[in-house]
């Protein structure tokens, strides 16, 4: 009898810490849903507004697949150079030209020891099935021999693209780990698209998508109308009159809200030279 | 961009990309080209357009995707029983190239508009061949001063 009371007494024990949780995690919830403003009338919402939620892009919150690293932490796209260093096997020399050349280069970071690789090495076996962009090259980057093993690479290299073992690469594109991928306009040598995925595929559609980006902005530069020579020779002055100012392209002056009403207030002869101003400074900004 | 290797280092001027390396000695039962008694030697390849993979030893495979403004610079080791014999008389490596070194008969493979160049030689008690392919020959006065920057900053080291 007395075994009997005290296991019920143990099963309502635990049903009570059940039931607390349950208590417990439904109060959170509608926490959460009141913070985000659910339940309320438009006019309710917007006069209780309680502060912004953390946006779900923040940083913090980003998380990619534990297979492929998380994006660098900057704004722009990192730098792109020029290839040295030693082919698979670790005995031969290798240089590869990235910028100031007619075609575009996908240059591929791979290890030959993270498991996520593996897919990518295998899928450069077979070039054609790469479907690369148009005048478009792959060079794969490993880690130099200091942190990769030659005769691992070279079991790993494809024969069908340069292959170049250099630690250095990985700092001059501030590559956050293994595999990544970044797309250099030749040209230029100004890195179009960078980031990584779980297999080809993706990666693929992730330098397609920059590649139709950069097109686009291509297509909307060829249908500006150029300006007349007086007015371009006006916005360079004024131009070069800011820079020894000391003031940059996107300077908070550029912008001030008393800026333009010192303009509008001073009018004529002055708002003209002010609109001049405005445009050389967008220009600025986009040079 | 500066590659060493193999007892050669080249500094090569801006727009050139280079390989220096060994070919591998193929395996008696491989189909791959080349014959297995041979004992590889340095080759070096310098060019200023993207450099193929797959090529030959003299340019084989990189030639043929050349433009009217390209350069292919091949520098192909003998063995040691070759230094100093009468083939390769001349001492040291050639650095100043010249439109008239160059004709289409002097190509290994002859492809149109395409010249070549092919001068024998010996440095450091080491033989090479240096094999030079314009991409046209009359682009030569054009670009042959890349071609003789790229071996201005070659050095080969002594055997």
């Amino acid at each position: 009898m007395t075994a009997l009371v005290v296991l019920l007494g143990a099963v309502v024990a635990i049903l009570a810490v059940l039931v607390g949780g349950l208590l417990r995690t439904h109060a959170e919830i509608l926490k959460r849903l009141h913070e985000l403003g659910a339940g309320l009338e438009p006019s309710e919402s917007s006069a209780q507004a309680s502060p912004p939620p953390t946006p779900v892009t923040s940083r913090e919150d980003f998380q990619v697949m534990p297979q492929v690293p998380a994006p660098p932490d900057r704004e722009h796209f990192g730098g792109a150079a020029d290839l040295v260093g030693l082919a698979p096997g670790g005995q031969d020399a290798v240089s590869v030209r990235i910028t100031g050349v007619p075609h575009d280069t996908i240059v591929a970071f791979l290890s030959s020891g993270c498991i996520t690789c593996q897919k990518f090495w295998d899928a450069f076996r077979k070039p054609r099935k790469l479907k690369l962009p148009d005048g478009t090259r792959l060079v794969v980057v490993t880690k130099g021999t200091d942190a990769e093993s030659p005769s691992s690479v070279a079991d790993l290299a494809p024969s069908g693209f340069p292959t170049v073992m250099t630690t250095e690469a990985f700092g001059d594109y501030d590559v956050p780990g293994s595999p990544y991928f970044v797309y250099v306009h030749g040209p230029s040598g100004r890195v179009r698209g960078e980031g990584t995925g779980p297999d080809w595929e993706q990666v693929r559609s992730l330098l397609e998508q920059a590649t139709v980006d950069a097109g686009l902005t291509t297509a909307l530069a060829d249908q500006q109308v150029s300006k007349p020579d007086a007015d371009q020779a006006r916005e360079e002055r004024i131009d070069r009159e800011l820079w020894a100012a000391g003031v940059r392209p996107g300077d908070p002056s550029l912008y001030s809200v008393d800026g333009a009403t010192a303009t509008d207030e001073a009018g004529g002869a002055d708002e003209a030279d002010d609109s001049e101003g405005h445009g050389s400074s967008a220009k600025m900004g986009g040079s | 961009m500066k590659l060493q290797a193999h007892g050669i280092e080249t500094d090569l001027p801006t727009g050139w990309e280079g390989r220096i390396g060994v070919r591998t000695t193929p395996l008696a039962t491989s189909s791959a080209i080349g014959d297995p008694a041979e004992v590889p030697h340095p080759i070096v390849h310098l060019a200023n357009f993207a450099l193929p993979e797959d090529r030959g030893d003299f340019g084989s495979g990189a030639v043929d995707l050349m433009g009217d403004q390209d350069v292919f610079v091949s520098l192909f080791e003998y063995g040691p029983e070759c230094a100093n014999t009468a083939l390769f008389s001349r001492q040291g490596l050639p650095t100043k190239l010249t439109p008239n070194m160059f004709s289409a008969s002097a190509l290994q493979r002859t492809l149109p508009g395409q010249a070549g160049c092919q001068i024998f030689f010996t440095e450091g008690d080491r033989a090479f061949c240096l094999y030079t392919v314009l991409g046209k020959q009359s682009s030569a006065a054009k670009v042959l001063p890349g071609a003789n920057a790229a071996l201005s900053g070659t050095r080969i080291q002594p055997r």
